[in-house]
């Protein structure tokens, strides 16, 4: 299996150690991975604001570098979702199929392709509230859904719970939107920064040291809001703590 | 062409295919029991009361015993006089000065509390919003389970014309979310099982 | 009536200044979405009675013409005055004849947001008819000369000090009052005579039986039950999409709609009306206003199934930070914002991009309109029309050119990293940069992962071909 690496533009900017963990992850555990230099972005800023055929060349540039591998692989739900779901800028070709269909984001591709029963490397001796993202909950429905009332699961939880030393702290409002939504975080920025300020400061008077989620983009936002606001609670992605990060 | 047609034209050109979307059959679901004990615990969660028996007292003496200050009573029941009778109520306005309304309900729905008013039991229908507080005679075996069981086998929905679930007393929340007893309609509502 | 596209951002960014009316706006409506999920937990069928809801009113849409002609037909037969308004002048006109050939000078009336839409308070008040809101929400909205902010609680943006001051303006209580049950007995009492001599009065509909000619309204006040059983007149005004075919799927729907609004397994008052009283008189008049024109929208017209129960606002996190008058709308939140637009296209543009698209209002809608998902359309439609602001249409248009480009792409990365890590916070953080108003830029790094990967995986590096 050829697995092919899209790291998200503002985790190549910004968070490129959530990549590189991705990367080294996957690696581990004997996947074989590449990650094709030529690639940009997927598209899902002009396609969540309504501008479809802005997202043409992204999209079209998308399946040119990873049409030729058996499964993509993403360290985001946001952007796993705007492909699987909203991909349609560019002729639905068979190629296009195929790279839609077989994309996906990093923790649903360990829990349920390879079925990771166990991280030996990894130690995590930090209390952690987690942060799922709402694309990775809704829409790739990665844990269940508190307005539902469904049984409960969490496949990133069932991630975590293998790494040695980890503890929890549960926010009292676990899947409030944590407000970046992509462009509304500059186009509605008050209202975005407020939701931002207090989804932090639920975690922190939780107890958590450290916020983990799958998603940099929210955590972007998270973090500058909390820094702003002088809240100290530290952020990391998921691959960094699976991938044996102590901190 | 007429309002009517226009809009029903309008409907008729723009509906999606009716092929695709079947009537559902009717559904029977949830908790099914219809004992006292339910619709007791009901009743009470959204505020109304259960009116006790003293020992073998009759509903005169427990009214005066509740309302020891009420000098209206309006009954549309046999089972007192009270101070007036409704069905003497020719106009809404007659009913302004009442203080405890008395009537029996049509039935009752363990589900949620509420009894059932309708014209054959208030031969004035604002009576029993114009009272300050009313008390509701109610059988035992005239409790169904559920709002499904309800409105399934009551005949009531077929043949009122003015048909009221009262759920507890008049409520509300507008105020910064404070919860009022007695907004505008009655400010107490119990039942006398009998 | 104003095309100025709604600027939601800068009215919630007012809403948000003010800290005390913002913390109970928000707290109390997250309640309200918890007590929701109480409610839920209570009763395993939860799902099944959404989907039923879902399928009842999906079928019944798509015989909405049959649905009504039925419903006419059984409620002219109880003695039912049946209309019909295919806007809100002609709704307004229908009203005010039906009034005036009862010399009705005065009108009681409970909630219909219906009738905002129509806008019918000022047009009867215009022809001599004083209209007195009974609700308590919307009396303080009406006294306030404010449009309701909730469809269910009209003044959850107020706090009691708010409430005491419009009061004591009009019903010359103390202004000081904190105690709402003395607001609320201040209210009743200066109902009560309005009520009693009133000429008409009107009521909304939640529902709209077809089997039996009935019409179903829920509230907790009982006020609808006064102005409708106290006058001799009894208006109902009601939009055409409220129709359910039998009577035994009110058990579906009453089960559903007071627990998803407010947590509560019913209303205090669920009224049945199904002819006039004795000695009474009764209409109804359905108003269109464009939902026959959504019934053939094929990515829309769901959103017809609506119950107006509310709950997509008590879970919006948007909504509860900015309230229900930034809208600017009748009706607000997730569910205005997807049918605000079918009103007033260019008015309500800017209302589908008012959100995350995070799905909440989608989960709790107990009749499972996908929200969210009509939401994004919106945004491609309203694209599509020229409806979005020219500079943001540009940034994305220039955007989309430069994702396509890996080489333009990575220098503006390059770029971007560059003048995070060299220039003055003063340069970084001003009105050109309106991320950093209330938050820190995201840090700079040595190394894009971009970098990190040609440098330690060189191997492995791949080319596609000349991608321009």
């Amino acid at each position: 299996m050829k697995i092919g690496l899209f790291i998200p533009c503002y985790i190549d900017a910004f968070y490129p150690q959530a990549g590189i963990a991705t990367l080294e992850l996957l690696e581990k555990l004997g996947q074989d991975v590449e990650y094709p230099l030529d690639q940009t972005c997927c598209g899902q800023p002009m396609g969540n604001s309504g501008c479809n055929s802005d997202a043409a060349a992204a999209e079209a540039l998308f399946v040119r570098n990873f049409a030729r591998f058996d499964k993509i692989v993403m360290p985001s739900g946001s952007c796993t979702h705007h492909v699987r779901d909203n991909f349609d800028a560019i002729p639905q070709t068979d190629e296009v199929r195929h790279v839609r269909e077989n994309t996906y984001e990093l923790v649903e591709f360990l829990h349920d392709i390879l079925k990771v029963e166990e991280f030996p490397w990894a130690e995590f001796n930090h209390t952690v509230g987690l942060h799922n993202s709402c694309g990775t909950l809704r829409s790739l429905r990665t844990a269940s859904m508190s307005e539902l009332g469904e049984k409960p699961f969490s496949k990133p939880m069932d991630l975590l719970t293998k790494v040695k030393g980890i503890r929890f702290a549960t926010p009292k409002r676990p899947d409030e939107c944590c407000g970046f939504g992509g462009t509304f975080s500059v186009t509605e920025e008050a209202v975005s920064a407020r939701m931002g300020v207090d989804k932090v400061r639920d975690h922190y008077q939780a107890g958590a040291e450290y916020i983990v989620s799958a998603d940099s983009s929210c955590v972007m936002h998270q973090q500058g809001c909390a820094e702003r606001a002088g809240i100290p609670i530290r952020f990391i992605h998921i691959a960094q703590i699976l991938n044996g990060a102590r901190s | 062409m007429n309002a009517r047609d226009t809009i029903l034209q309008a409907l008729r050109t723009n509906r999606p295919a009716p092929e695709q979307y079947p009537l559902p059959p009717v559904v029977t679901l949830g908790n099914l029991d219809a004992s006292v004990e339910r619709f007791v615990a009901s009743l009470k969660l959204l505020g109304g009361d259960v009116m006790e028996r003293q020992g073998d007292e009759t509903l005169d003496a427990a009214i005066a015993r509740r309302f020891p200050d009420a000098r209206n009573v309006c009954s549309a029941v046999p089972e007192t006089n009270g101070t007036m009778r409704a069905e003497t109520l020719k106009t809404p306005q007659d009913a302004q000065d009442v203080d405890i309304a008395v009537v029996r309900a049509a039935f009752g729905i363990a589900e949620t509390g509420s009894i059932f008013l309708s014209e054959a039991q208030l031969p004035l229908n604002s009576l029993a919003h114009l009272a300050q507080h009313i008390v509701i005679l109610l059988s035992p075996g005239e409790i169904t389970a559920n709002m499904h069981t309800a409105y399934q086998t009551r005949p009531e929905f077929h043949t009122a014309h003015y048909g009221v679930l009262m759920s507890g007393p008049s409520a509300t929340a507008d105020i910064q979310g404070v919860l009022i007893r007695g907004a505008q309609g009655v400010r107490s509502l119990s039942v006398w099982f009998t | 009536m104003s095309n100025r596209p709604v600027n939601h951002a800068r009215a919630a960014e007012k809403f948000l200044e003010d800290a005390p009316h913002l913390q109970f706006h928000d707290e109390r409506l997250w309640d309200m979405r918890q007590k929701r999920d109480d409610q839920m937990h209570m009763l395993p069928e939860w799902q099944e009675l959404r989907t039923e809801a879902s399928r009842i009113k999906e079928h019944t849409l798509a015989r909405l013409p049959e649905y009504l002609e039925r419903f006419e037909e059984n409620a002219k037969k109880n003695g039912i005055h049946v209309h019909w308004a295919r806007d809100g002048a002609e709704h307004n006109r229908i009203v005010g004849e039906i009034l005036q050939a009862h010399n009705a000078r005065s009108l009681i009336k409970s909630k219909s947001m219906v009738t905002e839409e129509c806008d019918m308070r000022p047009y009867l008040e215009k022809r001599g008819v004083t209209v007195t809101e009974t609700d308590l929400g919307e009396r303080i909205q009406q006294l306030d000369d404010q449009l309701p902010s909730h469809i269910v609680v009209p003044a959850v943006h107020k706090l009691t000090s708010d409430v005491a001051r419009i009061f004591a303006k009009d019903y010359k209580t103390d202004p000081d009052i904190r105690d709402p049950h003395l607001l609320a007995e201040a209210q009743r009492q200066a109902a009560r005579p309005v009520i009693l001599h009133a000429d008409a009065g009107m009521t909304g509909g939640n529902f709209v039986v077809a089997e039996t000619g009935t019409f179903v309204v829920c509230t907790n006040e009982g006020n609808a039950d006064l102005s409708a059983t106290v006058p001799n007149l009894h208006i109902a005004t009601i939009g055409i999409e409220r129709l359910v075919p039998r009577m035994a799927d009110l058990g579906v729907f009453i089960r559903l709609l007071s627990r998803s609004a407010l947590g509560s397994p019913i209303t205090q008052y669920t009224t049945h009306f199904r002819g006039p009283q004795k000695g009474g008189e009764m209409h109804v008049v359905f108003v269109d206003n464009g939902r026959s024109a959504r019934l053939g929208m094929e990515d829309f017209w769901t959103s017809l199934k609506c119950i107006r129960c509310g709950a997509c606002m008590n879970t919006c996190p948007v909504y509860r930070r900015s309230g229900g008058l930034s809208y600017g709308a009748v009706y607000s939140g997730p569910i205005g914002a997807i049918i605000d637009p079918t009103f007033n296209e260019r008015k309500y543009s800017t209302l589908p991009y008012a959100s995350t698209l995070n799905g909440s209002c989608t989960n709790v809608c107990p009749v499972k309109i996908n929200i969210h998902e009509q939401l994004y359309k919106w945004r491609r439609v309203l694209v599509q029309h020229h409806e979005m602001p020219f500079v943001k249409r540009e940034i994305m248009h220039m955007a989309g050119k430069l994702m396509g480009q890996p080489k333009l792409y990575r220098a503006a990365i390059s770029a971007t990293e560059t003048a995070l890590g060299t220039l003055p916070r003063f340069a970084l953080y001003n009105w050109l940069n309106p991320w950093g108003k209330h938050r820190e830029n995201p840090h700079p790094v040595k190394q894009t992962f971009h970098a990190w990967y040609k440098a330690n995986r060189t191997d492995k590096a791949s080319k596609t071909e000349d991608s321009r």
